[in-house]
């Protein structure tokens, strides 16, 4: 196994000419660039604007990339530079956002005051937001840890094992059972296809 | 669903599935709808727990980005394009490498004949040294017949010089054949050998066998 190989699998075939391979990274990857982005733009649409940008981007860069570094970490460059360069050209100075300096009420006010979004919009992202949270709070111990561990700690599937002191196949299958639950509840919500969010709100 | 499969759709997202299925399942997740929906509620669940605040859970930025990409040229031929310009690359060059290839071999063969060249007269040398050492040598042993005289395996270049037992057997043999057969074999011989030998000396040779 090695690192980067489900990225660099789908990489792969995006060179080869297969586009759906390319919407699998930017699904997986959207939230990711999206938060990156609003360092330095606030405007969660205007952060979206310059995602949409960067991953027009590497799309046409794919085929320069060699795989010497990570996919993410490639795409992250871009993801900053494309930041940059809007900044610079909207005349404004990036304005680094540091999330931890406001609790999640602030910012949920001054998100909302900035978004165009549509209410339905804002009412369906709260909605995908609680039934995740609620699905958690329903897991088991074990499997709300070792999700946990996973996604906030970013640790690997052999760190989790000796965290939790089970086999690595356990925490494969504690995580894939974790997700199924909260999957299962999400399904409900987002019935029709994710990122396809017209047809949702 | 195929729970086997989503498991390893799971472990697929977290990178680590080892990368002989990944490319398997890398093709599946293209084209299976319902199985990258699931990729993405995957990525949705990562995000709340993340608290990844501001970010739009229900954003159409992939829909967006995949109608983009339609409009786009498939990678495949820009990416066969490049490799052809690279291969056309190597091309150019090919020809060059080959001559220079056969310059360099050209050029080595040149010095090394050179550096042969002064092999020559020393053969001729040992071989009058021979010729001169043979009466010596009756002279003072008078073991020797006068009239044969054994060419001598020289020192130096032995593949070029054919062994004395092959020179004898030549000779011998082309006395026993035919005349004609005997003096292609003979003229052969001669021809073969470099740098020729002495004429008196095979006439002395084919003179001491017929005797």
């Amino acid at each position: 196994m090695s690192a980067d190989a489900s990225d660099l699998s789908l990489v792969r075939r995006v060179q080869r000419g297969d586009k759906g391979a390319f919407d699998a990274l930017v699904l997986k990857y959207q939230h990711k660039l999206v938060k990156l982005v609003m360092r330095y733009v606030r405007n969660p649409a205007e952060a979206e604007d310059i995602a949409q940008e960067a991953f027009i981007k590497a799309y046409r860069a794919l085929p320069q990339f060699r795989g010497d570094s990570a996919f993410y970490t490639w795409l992250y460059r871009i993801a900053i530079n494309t930041a940059k360069n809007a900044v610079v050209s909207r005349d404004r100075s990036p304005i680094e956002y540091d999330l931890d300096r406001h609790s999640d009420e602030s910012y949920d006010m001054q998100g909302r005051m900035k978004d165009p979004e549509t209410p339905e919009g804002l009412v369906l992202t709260d909605e995908i937001r609680s039934t995740v949270n609620a699905a958690i709070d329903a897991l088991p111990e074990d499997l709300r840890t070792a999700i946990v561990l996973r996604e906030l700690e970013g640790l690997s599937y052999e760190e989790i094992a000796t965290a939790m002191d089970c086999p690595v196949g356990t925490v494969r299958s504690r995580i894939f059972r974790a997700r199924e639950a909260i999957d299962k509840r999400l399904r409900e919500v987002f019935e029709g296809g994710l990122g396809r969010a017209e047809e949702l709100g | 669903m195929n729970e086997e499969l989503d498991s390893q759709l799971s472990a697929m997202f977290d990178d680590e599935l080892p990368t002989e299925e990944c490319e398997l399942l890398a093709r599946r997740l293209s084209r299976d709808e319902a199985l990258k929906a699931r990729w993405g509620r995957y990525a949705v669940v990562g995000a709340v727990i993340r608290a990844e605040r501001g970010v739009r859970l229900n954003a159409p930025l992939a829909g967006r980005v995949n109608a983009a990409i339609s409009a786009e040229p498939t990678l495949g031929a820009a990416a066969a394009a490049v490799r052809s310009a690279a291969h056309t690359g190597v091309r150019w060059w090919q020809p060059l490498a080959g001559a220079a290839m056969a310059a360099g071999v050209a050029a080595a063969s040149v010095l090394w004949l050179r550096a042969q060249a002064p092999a020559v007269p020393l053969l001729s040398a040992q071989r009058a040294a021979s010729t001169v050492a043979v009466p010596l040598l009756k002279a003072s042993t008078g073991l020797m017949d006068p009239s044969y005289v054994t060419p001598r395996a020289p020192a130096v270049r032995p593949m070029l010089v054919p062994s004395t037992q092959l020179a004898n057997y030549v000779v011998a043999h082309s006395m026993v054949s035919s005349p004609v057969a005997g003096r292609n074999l003979l003229s052969a011989f001669i021809s073969s050998e470099s740098p020729p030998p002495a004429p008196e000396d095979v006439r002395v040779n084919v003179a001491g066998n017929a005797k």
